[in-house]
């Protein structure tokens, strides 16, 4: 394996897992963001 | 248009529709005009991260890098893309500490404070021009042409309409929570694309063995000159309308610090990949898996509808969708907000309640649509028209800001008046100038004109205006005998 394929699949992971990890915070702070906002409301 | 199955009709359907109901769910929930405009100041890490990211990745970055893979490979990558994350590090650092400890809320309140309102409103008319959505709208435009085969007004109508109706019904949270979902669809989708690509083209080492070895070349063949250029493009973060609302709706500095720092690699991560499958397309070009004649921005496209399976596909078409919707409900937001709060309240109504700014900004918001898509449908160079927009940003507000932020003694209102005024004019009169006397060269994109027997291309503009909006600052500085702001 290349190092310029080595490097293509570590960007593939960092996005993948990365952005759905990131995605998994934000529902965790959007549910309590919502639940804040409607209490106020 | 592709070939595309039911099933990815019906995905994209959905997702089209799903903005839409977030948009309507968000309609009546804003108390004020800072939940409105700035989301209450609330967004944590992750949202900050997802609006981020979604927001800087139109398609001009999907098909703009995309287009320099498939031609000239990793020097998309190392040459274009890479530079912008130093002014990521900066504005991690240095810039949004700063702007988070006064109180603003957008980029003309920083102009007020420090110059008064005249400079004010010529940051407002900078910031309003640039964030008009005339490249988004174009963009759709041409997606729903090749997805969906339409007509570019059709196209522009139907996919800008339902960006607009989630932006003026929900305001910025409806923008933050949609960019959020556009986010995944674009992350996600484009990394799930890349196994499929190398498989179709037989493999990476294929694309190694069949590739040019300049393809591989991390500076590949642009002189020094073209990288200077490329890499000023990223002095825009510096000034960016959409990325000051961010920070100013951050609840605190360390969120957007973090959100900076985390955002880089994925930023990076999104910028290699685009750049390996235009490399994997122009291979399926030699390997004559994929037309001959394929053009340049509609490789990425091309390879990915031969690569991908029925569902997968409608999915990478959504995140298209999602790459370009999250781009214009964030600069029309923005421009909406220049007109309610950084020009209807200072000139007009300074007493108006929350309820009047909501209103007028969504008045600014579809006033901002309405002009953009006026420009969408008749310019026909598209890449002239951002290289202007650009460069008035960069050249009007960018010194008056930065050094109103970093030197206090410098706060004179002619010098920020004179700075921006003058950075404006000139802007506007030299891009005009190129426009109407110069050849647009089909080769390098973009207007050329002869002068002193040297070829002055249009990006070349901000080279002569970001000095003159630094001699106008300092000749303020000198002729303004009143006290610093």
């Amino acid at each position: 394996m290349s190092g310029w394929e080595l490097f293509t699949w570590i960007t593939v992971v960092i996005l993948g897992v990365g952005s759905i990890i990131v995605f998994i915070l934000f529902v965790k702070d959007i549910s309590q963001i919502l639940k804040k906002f409607q209490k106020e409301k | 248009m592709y070939p595309i199955a039911t099933i990815d009709y019906i995905i994209i359907a959905v997702y089209l529709m799903g903005m839409v109901g977030v948009g309507l769910w968000f309609a009546k929930k804003h108390t004020n005009f800072d939940d409105f405009f700035l989301a209450g100041r609330s967004l944590t890490t992750p949202l900050l991260i997802t609006t981020l990211i979604s927001t800087y990745y139109g398609i001009d970055v999907l098909f703009g890098d995309s287009q320099l893979g498939f031609t000239d490979g990793v020097v998309a990558w190392f040459g274009y893309a890479r530079p912008t994350y130093a002014f990521f590090i900066i504005a991690a650092f240095l810039l949004a500490q700063r702007l988070r400890e006064e109180d603003f809320k957008s980029l003309p309140d920083i102009l007020d404070k420090y110059y008064g309102k005249n400079t004010r409103y010529v940051g407002a008319v900078t910031s309003f021009t640039y964030s008009l959505p005339a490249l988004s709208l174009y963009g759709f435009g041409m997606l729903g042409e090749v997805i969906l085969g339409w007509e570019p007004v059709i196209g522009m109508l139907v996919l800008g309409g339902i960006a607009l109706i989630y932006t003026l019904t929900g305001g910025f949270w409806a923008v933050a929570l949609t960019d959020s979902i556009q986010f995944l669809f674009m992350c996600v989708v484009l990394a799930l694309a890349v196994p499929f690509a190398m498989n179709f083209i037989g493999g990476f080492d294929k694309m190694i063995d069949m590739l040019e070895p300049s393809y591989f070349d991390t500076m590949g063949d642009l002189s020094i000159w073209l990288i200077i250029i490329y890499a000023s493009t990223g002095l825009a973060i510096l000034v960016e309308p959409t990325f000051y609302q961010r920070i100013f709706a951050a609840k605190s500095y360390k969120n957007v610090r973090n959100a900076l720092i985390i955002g880089i690699f994925i930023w990076g991560s999104y910028d290699w990949i685009i750049t390996i499958i235009a490399m994997a397309a122009k291979t399926g070009v030699i390997q004559g898996i994929l037309p001959a004649d394929v053009a340049p921005d509609a490789a990425l496209l091309t390879v990915m509808v031969a690569a991908l399976p029925a569902g997968a596909l409608g999915l990478f078409m959504a995140g298209v969708l999602s790459t370009e919707m999250s781009t214009l409900d964030s600069y029309c937001l923005v421009a909406g907000g220049n007109v309610a709060y950084d020009i209807y309240k200072p000139a007009i109504k300074p007493d108006a309640s929350d309820d009047e700014l909501i209103k007028k900004t969504r008045y600014g918001i579809l006033l901002s649509w309405v002009l953009g898509f006026a420009m969408a449908i008749s310019f026909d160079q598209m890449l002239g028209l951002w290289v202007f927009m650009a460069s008035i940003l960069i050249s009007s507000v960018m010194i008056p800001i930065l050094l109103g932020l970093f030197v206090p003694s410098f706060r004179k209102p002619l010098a920020g008046l004179l700075s921006s005024g003058l950075g404006l004019l000139s802007t506007v009169i030299l891009n005009i100038v190129i426009m109407t006397t110069g050849a647009f060269d089909p080769v390098e994109e973009t207007y050329i004109v002869q002068w002193f027997g040297i070829d002055f291309l249009q990006e070349f503009v901000m080279y002569l205006t970001v000095p003159i909006s630094l001699l106008g600052f300092f000749a303020g500085l000198g002729l303004d005998k009143g006290k610093r702001s």
